[in-house]
């Protein structure tokens, strides 16, 4: 029904838009006011280029993670790498990981004693290393492309489920996938000290490095595009030296998500078409935190 | 509305008299139980009728008169006319047949003096039934209701009729050949049906009856020892079928043996049908142990299963004994042998497939040892056991279910350590899916909720899961191989359950008194049309219609300990899918758990 356009519509009482109040209109009545509250894209951001460009890294610099550890695991599979030695680069970079998260975070209340964390990596390092034979003939009698398809399922399900947004604390089920993938991988190795270095290393890769990560954008905004573009081209580098058309490969999707990707999303921005009214949920935009303490 | 009397069959050639009997109440019928003959002093007739009135609790009382015209004897019928003042009565009946017809006349004469004619056209019309007096007074009809229930229930005219006549059964101890100074004609009116034997067997039992509850009660003061009442006995009696066996025998022979008389039909067939089934079960033993010991079956048998025959033990029981046992763990073990190689191409974990077969054949192992040890033993006990054929089919049965038990006693084990394995490994799979996903079991809500866990509960937890997950086709392999012995144990336990159970449920004592003498067992009646001719009232013959076959089943059984399966078919496929033991044939105990 238009405005103005029912009949009977009297001038003298004037419409209100209630419906507990029995009045001379019909119910489904509008007036000239209609639509009135209609508000279209208001919360639409304008995109700079560049801006996306570098909130890109990080999906960049994960795929580029996950690039390194199947180099690494190649190499430790194929008797490149010593794993003694990788264990102790390892540790050293561990170390040297949580210093840095130590210095960046200096001013911060810290929610974990050391104490706390000096328990965490003493279970991880226990549990790893007694398991370990068990881990090492697990997928003994699978077949090898069961390992590599389930693997690679597994990977895929880790990027597609990393919480970019927060990747503080790891997302449980990004998290689970790579450790099971890493798992799977880490039995096909022939050692048991090679399967304790592989799972240190993917601890080391996905859970731990995401935290510095962050830590570093938080506090030294500068140091991260450094980090990332390290990152992808430790990633290529890596495949590189394994499978030449792979480096190429991962090269090209890089620069795709890196450059086209968010050139897709601004470019697209102008057919946004989005229409807000009182209809709308409501928002606390407010922080409430003033009204726990 | 239609008169309807009942006339006895025996009484169609009974001299003139007056006509005793009941009135239906509530409904407009009659019916004649027996003749008083000529001569009699109406005083003494109602002293008679009021004494059997207080002794049957039957109201009796003086219908009409009957009149069969013999040579010498006219002038009757104005004597029998005048009779009705004698005797007030609301309707008086006049029933009297003529020599050479078939049918009798009837009329029925209302205290107000008017006479109602059989040929009016209109309501009244009166129907004369002819029935077999001792096979009604025998009989019972069926469904049958406590005698306590009477007021409660309406009785249908024909179950008043049954009553009745089965109640005045002192009303037919008078035969025509007594002395006293009424003379009646009924069934028994040729002399009094009696054999010698089952009066010597009446006045024997009782003193047996009482020596045989004394024999129970000094049974149950042996029962009812404190040391048999400890929680490993109980536990154990409960389990063993033997055990179950004999205290429902020793429950029944109370009811049997007990001295009181039997009060209604329902106790007096229960107590027929628990004596005759025992004697069945008895020689059913008897035969059983007689075909076992006969011509040396059993080594025949023993031989066929023994692979290699060892001829130097030639004890029936020894034979039996080794060569079940020595198979039965030759059989366990190339089992075992089979799963820890590649059992149909699946991916076993080659370690923990080692540890498992190893861990069952060392199982295996000791239970051989044991029973090696316990052999020279056996044989004397096992041969004292198959005697106990004696005392029934059912204890051979319930015996032999016993053996099969503790035989099977280490697949027992075996079953309750894979399913116990597997039941963990299944929980805690379920559990670490959900730390996968990132959520929990939320107890309070009864539902999966999100939760965020720390990195560490995350790490150890996939570990877990992926270790879990990998070992699942092994653990599931042997749960399955050990699940299916289980339960093919279970069923040819349960196929010995049921059919002792049938053996002690069939009312045989029923079944014979249905095929030799249907008449005792009622469903209800049909009429055969005897004479229709103008002038007479309609007569109509009454024949029993024996209880249907499946009704005698039903109504009779004798209610039993019955094994049934506690859970229906898709309860049990998912306690066996998660793991849980499973004890599927539960027992009906007759006191509440």
């Amino acid at each position: 029904m238009g405005a103005d356009s029912g009949p009977g519509a009297p001038a003298a009482v004037p419409w209100r838009k209630v419906l507990y109040e029995r009045q001379p209109f019909p119910d489904n009545y509008v007036d000239r006011r209609f639509l009135e509250e209609l508000r279209r894209n208001i919360r639409v951001r304008q995109y700079r280029y560049w801006a996306v460009v570098r909130e890109t890294g990080l999906i960049a610099q994960q795929v580029s993670c996950v690039a390194v550890f199947l180099t690494l695991w190649s190499c430790m599979e194929q008797g490149d790498l010593v794993p003694s030695a990788v264990l102790w680069v390892c540790l050293g970079c561990a170390l040297l990981g949580y210093g840095l998260y130590e210095i960046l975070g200096g001013a911060c209340v810290r929610e974990r004693t050391r104490l706390a964390d000096l328990q965490s990596a003493t279970i991880f390092l226990a549990f790893t290393f007694g398991f370990s034979p068990v881990l090492k003939t697990l997928t003994e009698s699978v077949s090898t492309d069961t390992v590599y398809a389930m693997s690679a399922v597994m990977l895929l399900a880790h990027l597609v489920s990393f919480p970019y947004a927060q990747p503080s604390p790891p997302g449980s089920l990004s998290l689970n996938a790579a450790l099971f993938a890493s798992v799977c991988l880490a039995s096909r190795l022939p050692g048991a000290l090679h399967t304790f270095t592989m799972l240190s290393c993917a601890l080391l890769v996905f859970a731990l490095w995401p935290c510095l990560l962050h830590r570093m954008r938080e506090k030294a905004e500068w140091s991260f595009p450094w980090a990332a573009v390290l990152v992808c081209l430790a990633g290529v580098g890596g495949l590189g030296s394994l499978w030449p058309e792979g480096a190429l490969l991962l090269s090209l999707a890089l620069l795709t998500l890196t450059l086209l990707c968010p050139l897709l999303l601004v470019h697209l921005q102008r057919h946004k078409d989005n229409i807000h009214g009182p209809w709308d949920e409501a928002e606390i935009r407010e922080d409430l935190s003033r009204f726990l303490n | 509305m239609v008169l309807k009397i009942f006339f006895p069959q025996c009484c169609n050639t009974a001299d003139s008299g007056l006509l005793v009997g009941r009135w239906i109440p509530g409904h407009n019928s009659a019916v004649v139980l027996a003749v008083i003959h000529y001569p009699f002093i109406p005083g003494q007739v109602k002293k008679y009728l009021s004494e059997l009135q207080s002794q049957t609790q039957v109201d009796l009382t003086v219908l009409g008169s009957w009149s069969m015209p013999k040579e010498g004897q006219e002038g009757m019928d104005s004597f029998l006319k005048d009779l009705s003042t004698i005797f007030p009565q609301e309707c008086w009946l006049q029933l009297s047949r003529e020599i050479g017809k078939r049918g009798f006349t009837c009329q029925v004469v209302q205290n107000n003096g008017r006479l109602l004619q059989e040929q009016k056209n209109g309501d009244d019309k009166i129907v004369l039934i002819h029935y077999d007096q001792r096979k009604v007074m025998l009989s019972q009809l069926h469904p049958v209701q406590d005698v306590g229930q009477k007021s409660d229930v309406e009785a249908s005219e024909l179950g008043l009729v049954f009553q009745t006549v089965a109640q005045s059964q002192p009303l037919f101890l008078l035969d025509k050949y007594d002395d006293g100074p009424l003379k009646l004609s009924h069934w028994q009116s040729e002399g009094r049906e009696a054999s010698i034997i089952a009066e010597l067997l009446k006045q024997a039992s009782v003193p047996v009856c009482i020596f045989l509850t004394w024999l129970l009660s000094l049974w149950h003061w042996l029962c009812s020892f404190r040391i048999l009442h400890l929680r490993p006995v109980l536990f154990i009696s409960s389990k063993l079928s033997t055990c179950v066996q004999s205290g429902y025998r020793a429950v029944h022979f109370k009811t049997v043996f007990s001295p009181k008389k039997a009060a209604t039909h329902m106790e007096f067939m229960r107590k027929a049908n628990i004596f005759v089934s025992f004697l069945v079960d008895i020689a059913l033993g008897l035969l059983l142990i007689s075909w076992l010991y006969r011509e040396n079956r059993i080594s025949k048998l023993a031989d066929t299963l023994v692979p290699v025959a060892d001829v130097s033990m030639t004890h029936i029981t020894s034979h039996l004994w080794k060569s079940l046992e020595s198979r039965v763990a030759k059989e366990l073990q190339e089992l075992l042998e089979w799963l820890m190689g590649a059992p149909a191409g699946l991916k076993m974990n080659r370690a923990l497939d080692q540890v498992l077969g190893r861990f069952f054949l060392y199982h295996i192992h000791l239970w051989i040892s044991y029973i090696h040890l316990m052999s020279p033993f056996i044989e004397r006990i096992l041969w004292y056991v198959g005697l106990s054929g004696c005392l029934g089919l059912t204890f051979a049965l319930s015996i032999l279910s016993d053996i099969v038990a503790l035989l099977t006693f280490h697949i027992y084990c075996f079953y309750v350590y894979g399913a116990r394995l597997y039941c963990l490994k299944i929980y805690g799979l379920s559990s670490l899916w959900r730390l996968f996903r990132g959520k929990k079991w939320n107890v309070l809500r009864q539902r999966v909720d999100s939760c965020s866990y720390d990195l560490d509960q995350l790490f150890i937890g996939t570990l877990l899961f992926t270790i879990l997950l990998f070992l699942l086709p092994t653990t599931a392999l042997y749960y399955l191989v050990f699940t299916l012995l289980r339960l093919v144990m279970v069923l040819f336990q349960g196929v010995i359950h049921l059919s002792v159970d049938f053996i002690n449920s069939l009312p045989l004592f029923a079944i014979g008194l249905r095929i030799c003498r249907p008449y005792r067992l009622a469903e209800g009646v049909k009429f055969k049309v005897l004479c229709q001719e103008p002038g007479t009232p309609l007569h109509l013959m009454m024949e029993i219609n024996p209880l249907k076959c499946s009704s005698v089943l039903q109504c009779y059984r004798t209610p039993t300990y019955s094994c049934y399966p506690k859970d229906s078919w898709a309860a049990l496929c998912k306690k066996l899918f998660v793991g849980e033991l499973i004890y599927p044939w539960k027992q009906k105990t007759a006191k509440t758990d």
